[in-house]
């Protein structure tokens, strides 16, 4: 005997979560990114870099740090003199739309231009789980190897901006960044790939361009 | 690694749903789909099946997953259908490519992010009455 069921979609919960993020930062007017990527790939050198262009012409920019445990990306943002906040997911290796609506209601919003969150590092997971954000950033490093994109093709097939970081490395650590922005275009045609180094702050100005910022 | 609480969230659905309406017997399986854009192991949501439902009355059920290929709208020229695959030497699966097959332009996903309960099998067998041996 088989039952058809009128029910279930579990994941459809996360995505009218995501709606409610979204409709909510679209109203107040802030623009928010989504910024995921490997761990120790430079995300939060990134967000600041990008968020010390963006102030300096005139926008305020906040950013949420998503870690498993610990607050250290939430006091690097503060230090750099960003309003932020963290969240810790204990075990969950993704933030999901649920725990940044929370988060979204306890930030400090008022005249936020810009939002960045950061992810907890992690190729795999947050693919599955839209945050309500406007745009998805992607951020790797030479470091990590040039096969970076090939051993995780989901996540690459489905973001649209990618920073390929750390390329100040690449040539000590003999990795060709073009190799993974190779890999990266035949899987996302349409995406755009950008080779930054966070610490002198070169591309950072491009990715900005990428995101629509 | 997001398996448990995708398979307690399906488990909890499919619990409400008995509650309302009583399976006329065991349930054997659980019939799911899974997009495959989904970067989620099928193999883990089983075994996580296996151990969330245990001492619930769908315990000992098998999880039968079926993979729904992704599926894409168009808005430049209206195509709606299936996406191209890429395969590369080594990959032991093909991976979608969410561009529009037919002109390359940007495509919007249909289908292939959704994780459902579809359906059960229920054995037909009468249940033991209480206090009777199996």
């Amino acid at each position: 005997m088989h039952d058809t069921l009128g029910f279930g979609d579990v994941l459809k919960r996360q995505f009218e979560l995501a709606e409610r993020n979204y409709e909510l930062l679209k109203d107040r007017g802030i623009r928010a990114i989504n910024v995921m990527g490997a761990i120790g790939s430079g995300k939060t050198l990134l967000i600041i870099r990008m968020a010390e262009r963006l102030k300096a012409k005139g926008l305020k920019v906040g950013a949420i740090a998503g870690d498993v445990a610990g607050d250290d990306d939430y006091q690097r943002f503060k230090a750099a003199g960003l309003p932020a906040m963290s969240i810790n997911t204990g075990d969950d290796c993704h933030l999901d739309a649920h725990r940044v609506g929370h988060a979204l209601t306890d930030f400090p919003l008022s005249g936020v231009n810009v939002l960045f969150i950061e992810n907890v590092g992690n190729l795999v997971c947050p693919a599955d789980f839209p945050l309500g954000t406007e745009g998805d950033l992607v951020v790797i490093s030479v470091t990590e190897g040039d096969d970076m994109v090939r051993k995780h093709p989901k996540i690459f097939a489905q973001t649209d901006v990618v920073a390929v970081n750390k390329i100040d490395l690449a040539e000590i650590v003999g990795v060709d960044p073009q190799k993974l922005v190779a890999d990266y275009r035949r899987l996302n045609p349409h995406g755009r790939a950008v080779l930054t180094d966070a610490k002198s702050g070169r591309g950072v100005e491009e990715l900005l361009a990428a995101l629509g910022l | 690694m997001h398996e448990y609480s995708l398979a307690q969230a399906l488990l909890e659905g499919l619990l409400a749903h008995l509650r309302e309406h009583p399976a006329p017997g065991s349930i054997a399986a659980v019939h799911v789909r899974q997009g495959e854009l989904l970067v989620l192991s099928t193999e883990a949501l089983r075994e996580a099946w296996r151990i969330l439902t245990e001492g619930t009355v769908v315990a000992g059920s098998d999880l039968v997953v079926e993979r729904v290929p992704a599926k894409v709208r168009c808005p430049g020229c209206g195509y709606l259908g299936p996406v191209r695959y890429l395969a590369e030497e080594g990959w032991h699966f093909a991976v979608p490519v969410l561009a529009c097959p037919r002109c390359g332009g940007r495509a919007e996903v249909v289908e292939g992010r959704d994780l459902a309960i579809v359906g059960l099998s229920v054995d037909d067998a009468t249940p033991p009455r209480p206090g009777v041996a199996a």
